[in-house]
C-alpha cells in the first residue's frame, strides 16, 4: 500500500518523465514547423530571384535580337534606296523566302539568321557603279564579270558580323544554281546551303512577278509554272515541291502588301 | 494546372512559376481530382506528374485527351528517368515531357512561351518557340 501508482504499473516519476518527454517532442514538432515554414520561405526567395534573372535576360535577348533586326533593315534599305525600280524587293523576298522556307522545314523559317540573309542578298551592290547597275543594255563582258562578283563582295562586307551567321552563305550563294552552273563558287545540288537554294526561288518568283521597265509583271500563275520549268535546273526540285504547296492567296498578298 | 502527390513538388513548381506570365494557378493532387478539376478549369497547360495514388499521370493524361473540355490542353508530363516513361507519356498524348529532378529553368521558359502563344494568338513564331517533341 502507499504506492498507488504502482498498483496500476506507472509510478509518478514515469509520468512526469513521460510528460516532459511530451514536452520535449511538442516542442521538436513546432521547431520542426518553423524550420519548414523558414525552408519553404527561403525557396520562395530562390524562386522569385531565378524568375526576376529569367525575365530580364529573356529582355535583353529580346531588345538585342530587336537591334539586330534593325540594324540588318538599315543596311538593306541603304541597298534598296539606291535603286529606283526595285522598291521593296528585299522585303519581299525576304517574306517570300520565309514562306518557302516554312513550306520546305519548318524549322528553317524559325533562325532569324535566315531573314538576315534573305534582306542583306544584294548588300554587294553598293560595290557595283551605277553605270552598269542601272545600264540599260545587255552588260559587256567584261562588265557582266563585275556585276558577278557582288555576292562575294557582300560576304566580305559582312564577314565579321558574328551574329549574321547562315546569313552570310546566303549572300554568298544566292545566284548559284541546283545544276552547277551559277556563280560565284559553282556550287551544286545540296552544296548549296538550304536557305540559299530556297532563296533563288524566292528572288525568281519576286522578278517575275515585279513589273520591269522593260517588261510587265507576269501573272503569279504563269511564274509558278516557269519555276517549275526551271525544277532541276535552276532550282532544287524538293523545294519548288514545297513551294507549289503554298497557298497562291499569301504569295499574292505578300506582293500587294509590300509594293 | 500543377498536378503532383507531392506538397514540397506543387509549392516548387508553383513558387518558381509565380508572375512569369498571365495565368491562373489550380493545384490537384492525384490524376482523379486532375481530371475533375481540369473539365471545370479548362487549363491551358497541365503539368501531370507521371506516378500518383489513386490515378497516375498516364491514365490521367488519357482522359484529359479523350474529353472534349480538355482535349486542346498543352500536356506536360513529369516523369522519372527512363525511355519506357517517356514512352508512357508519349502514348498517352502528352505534348512534352520534363524528366525529375527537371530544371526550374526550362519549365520557366516553357510557361512563359506558351504564355506568349496565348497572348499573341498561335502565330507561327511564336509556335515554333515551343518546341514539340
Amino acid at each position: 500500500m502507499g504506492e498507488p501508482a504502482q498498483d496500476q504499473g506507472v509510478s509518478t516519476t514515469d509520468v512526469d518523465a513521460m510528460l516532459a518527454e511530451l514536452v520535449t517532442l511538442r516542442k521538436e514538432v513546432a521547431d520542426r514547423r518553423t524550420q519548414a515554414a523558414a525552408a519553404e520561405r527561403q525557396l520562395d526567395r530562390y524562386a522569385a530571384d531565378l524568375r526576376a534573372t529569367f525575365i530580364a535576360e529573356r529582355e535583353r535577348t529580346e531588345a538585342l535580337h530587336r537591334s539586330y533586326m534593325a540594324t540588318v533593315r538599315a543596311l538593306s534599305n541603304a541597298v534598296e534606296a539606291r535603286d529606283a525600280y526595285t522598291g521593296k524587293h528585299a522585303e519581299r523576298v525576304a517574306s517570300y523566302g520565309l514562306e518557302i522556307a516554312r513550306a520546305t522545314e519548318w524549322e528553317l523559317a524559325t533562325q532569324p539568321e535566315i531573314e538576315f540573309g534573305f534582306l542583306l542578298h544584294d548588300i554587294g551592290k553598293v560595290a557595283i557603279p551605277d553605270a552598269i547597275l542601272y545600264k540599260p543594255e545587255p552588260l559587256s563582258v567584261e562588265e557582266r564579270r563585275l556585276m558577278e562578283r557582288h555576292p562575294v563582295i557582300g560576304w566580305e562586307i559582312l564577314r565579321d558580323i558574328h551574329f549574321l551567321g547562315e546569313a552570310k552563305v546566303v549572300v554568298r550563294s544566292h545566284h548559284e544554281r541546283w545544276d552547277g552552273t551559277g556563280y560565284p563558287d559553282g556550287l551544286a545540288g545540296t552544296a548549296i546551303s538550304l536557305a540559299a537554294r530556297v532563296f533563288a526561288v524566292a528572288d525568281t518568283l519576286d522578278a517575275l512577278t515585279s513589273d520591269r521597265p522593260y517588261r510587265p509583271a507576269s501573272p503569279l500563275s504563269e511564274a509558278r509554272d516557269i519555276i517549275v520549268a526551271e525544277s532541276g535546273t535552276h532550282f532544287d526540285p524538293d523545294i519548288v515541291t514545297a513551294f507549289l504547296t503554298i497557298d497562291e492567296g499569301v504569295l499574292e498578298r505578300i506582293r500587294l502588301e509590300q509594293q | 494546372m500543377v498536378v503532383d502527390d507531392s506538397h514540397a513538388i506543387r509549392h516548387l513548381i508553383v513558387a518558381t512559376l509565380g508572375d512569369v506570365g498571365d495565368f491562373e494557378l489550380f493545384e490537384a493532387s492525384d490524376g482523379q481530382e486532375a481530371v475533375e478539376l481540369a473539365r471545370r478549369v479548362r487549363p491551358a497547360l497541365v503539368l501531370l506528374d507521371i506516378h500518383m495514388p489513386r490515378m497516375d499521370g498516364v491514365e490521367a493524361c488519357r482522359r484529359l485527351r479523350a474529353l472534349p473540355e480538355t482535349r486542346e490542353a498543352r500536356i506536360v508530363m513529369l516523369t522519372g528517368t527512363g525511355i519506357d516513361q517517356e514512352e508512357a507519356a508519349r502514348a498517352a498524348g502528352a505534348d512534352l515531357f520534363l524528366t525529375k529532378p527537371f530544371s526550374p529553368l526550362d519549365l520557366l521558359r516553357l510557361v512563359s512561351d506558351l504564355s506568349a502563344v496565348d497572348r499573341e494568338g498561335a502565330g507561327p513564331a511564336a509556335q515554333s518557340r515551343f518546341p514539340r517533341p
